[in-house]
């Protein structure tokens, strides 16, 4: 009996040590940001920073409020569009029967295999025709249109597991199937609607390629800004710490705040 | 397959004479599911096949973002210049030794930590060391690769330093043709190894332990029950899991831009890359438009063997 349980107490060592190796990067960027220029340059490495100083971020919000806010309008918006046009269709494609559905199915699930880039050449000559380049409009239509197939699938894949014999007995009490849609489907499904809308809020905060390709001063996000300070002659290595921290941190906190939902929305597809 | 309510014809007419005041939705009385999915529909349709079209049209012609003139008819020119373009098929090559590799590495990697966290779980902290452990999977990949840039950098980086402490020569990482492609590998594989993790961690956990007791008592090595009966087990979640990996590789634009941008040379060349540079840097729209046209030809090529391949219990969770 002891002996399983010191083996057990080592493996668990062992992966505390990978975990923590694993997230050193992470924590190396982090620490950083509060280094000044010098200390990041320094040889022999200097580990922790002498002072913990805050001018890096400091300098950065200076100029970049905008583009953050940009980030958070956008992604909160199109996060909303995403489930107001994925909750229905999911439920649509799990509590009828139709000719043709899986072939609608696939055509929703493709959406989640066509490359950015061919995407966003068509976007960039779309957009400037209707004049909706480097606007914020122009992006959220945009992220909606991507975050739709994942969303769909996520969704669907939770209401397919209401059994239709709850939809059969409310018709039968006489409810419509927008009372069944609202009253029943939705509030059976709330986990994977949950887990749809965490997972399109991080991919929406995280994408890079749109704004970088539609927008240029006034709607540019966060992640846009963050390639920037590679332009320069000199990488302000000491900015794009701070940076990389603001632009990772809420995702860390969303992480360890939903773990439970992040976890099956992520197998959920695959294993169910 | 699910028995539908509405494949019950009695049942649909009770409620919609059940329902005297005349809804929206009763208006659908016979396709009950249109109004849910015709929103949807829509919307994708028209953000997929229009641009799609218009791409297909611009590819036709020599379309410039910068010059005045008129675009000029050129017919299939942009194409055959495409195809004959060396650093086209060096941006597709790069992109299948990336993912081959990528994708091999994260199984082997994901399959022995899933070990590892299954061999704990029964320990409560292991669900918090776990959802700390896949972190990297939810990090903004265009920090992934800056921060990965600022770690490997050959002259002050940590990662030369640590290296130079077990008595390692110094690696030049991105800033050599040599090395660049594989610390691309190597942090794709950082970020995405946990995902597989995940997968590999659900898929064991189903396999009844029963099987193992009876493999035990026919005395099988860990590398029998391994070979005989994990893998066969879990090969049917992990293929999807590996299927999203192919996929998303394919995709792949951010780390590379946020590393070397295709260099040093053309080492870590990839197609999507290619195009922007086209569109964005040359204001060549109309080569931009056939190389994206290409891509999504492949990436549909992709998608049709994904779509066999899986099995079909994956798409219909």
């Amino acid at each position: 009996m002891r002996k399983v349980d010191i083996k057990r107490r080592l493996l668990f060592l062992l992966a505390a040590v990978i975990t923590l190796l694993n997230i050193a990067p992470l924590l190396w960027v982090a620490l950083s940001s509060f280094k000044t220029r010098i200390e990041i340059f320094s040889t022999p490495p200097v580990w922790i920073p002498e002072r913990w100083q805050v001018q890096n971020y400091i300098d950065l919000f200076q100029v970049n409020v905008p583009y953050l806010i940009n980030s958070l309008i956008v992604t909160l918006v199109s996060t909303a569009g995403v489930l107001l046009l994925s909750v229905p269709a999911a439920f649509g494609l799990t509590a009828f029967t139709f000719p043709k559905k899986h072939d609608l199915e696939m055509w929703f699930l493709s959406g989640r295999m066509m490359p950015p880039v061919a995407a966003a050449i068509p976007f960039y000559l779309t957009l400037r025709q209707i004049k909706l380049i480097d606007t914020q409009a122009g992006l959220i239509l945009l992220y909606v249109g991507v975050g739709i197939p994942l969303a769909v699938w996520l969704i669907a894949s939770f209401m397919r597991s209401i059994h239709p014999a709850i939809y059969e007995a409310a018709k039968i009490d006489g409810c419509k199937w927008d009372q069944i849609f609202f009253r029943i489907a939705i509030p059976l499904s709330s986990g994977g609607i949950a887990t749809a809308t965490i997972f399109i809020t991080i991919f929406a905060w995280n994408e890079l390629l749109l704004p970088l390709f539609l927008t240029d001063r006034f709607a540019k996000t966060f992640p846009v800004v963050l390639t920037s300070f590679q332009g320069q002659t000199e990488i302000a290595w000491e900015l794009m710490c701070a940076g990389a921290t603001i632009q990772v941190l809420p995702i860390v906190i969303l992480t360890l705040f939903v773990q439970k939902y992040i976890v099956s929305g992520l197998t959920g597809g695959a294993v169910k | 397959m699910a028995k539908s309510p509405l494949s019950t014809y009695g049942l649909e007419k009770t409620g919609s004479l059940a329902s005297r005041r005349e809804g929206f939705f009763a208006r659908f009385s016979k396709h009950p599911a249109t109004p849910f999915l015709i929103p949807a529909v829509i919307y994708l349709f028209a953000l997929t096949i229009y641009p799609f079209l218009y791409s297909v049209g611009a590819s036709l012609f020599n379309l410039s973002l910068t010059s005045p003139k008129p675009p000029s008819f050129v017919g299939l020119a942009n194409y055959k210049t495409l195809l004959s373009d060396g650093l086209f098929y060096t941006g597709l090559a790069n992109i299948g030794i990336i993912t081959v590799s990528s994708v091999i590495l994260e199984f082997i990697i994901g399959f022995s930590i899933a070990h590892l966290f299954i061999a704990i779980s029964d320990i409560r902290a292991s669900h918090l060391l776990r959802t700390i452990y896949i972190l990297p999977m939810m990090v903004t990949p265009v920090v992934v690769g800056l921060m990965w840039s600022y770690i490997l950098d050959p002259l002050f980086g940590i990662a030369n330093y640590i290296l130079g402490v077990f008595g390692v020569p110094p690696q030049p990482w991105f800033s050599s043709p040599n090395t660049a492609l594989w610390s691309i590998v190597f942090i794709n594989v950082w970020q995405w190894s946990p995902f597989l993790m995940l997968i590999c961690m659900t898929a064991l956990m189903s396999i009844p332990n029963d099987m193992y007791e009876a493999a035990q008592i026919d005395g099988a090595k860990w590398y029998h029950i391994v070979t005989r009966i994990e893998l066969p087990m879990i090969r049917n979640t992990v293929l999807v899991g590996v299927i999203f990996r192919i996929i998303d590789n394919f995709r792949l634009f951010d780390i590379v831009f946020a590393t070397t941008r295709g260099g040093p040379g053309r080492s870590t060349e990839i197609i999507s890359l290619y195009a922007y540079r086209q569109i964005f840097q040359y204001f060549n729209a109309g080569y931009g438009s056939a190389a994206a046209v290409i891509i999504f030809i492949i990436a549909t090529i992709i998608a049709t063997f994904a779509v066999k391949f899986l099995p079909k219990e994956a798409i219909h969770a």
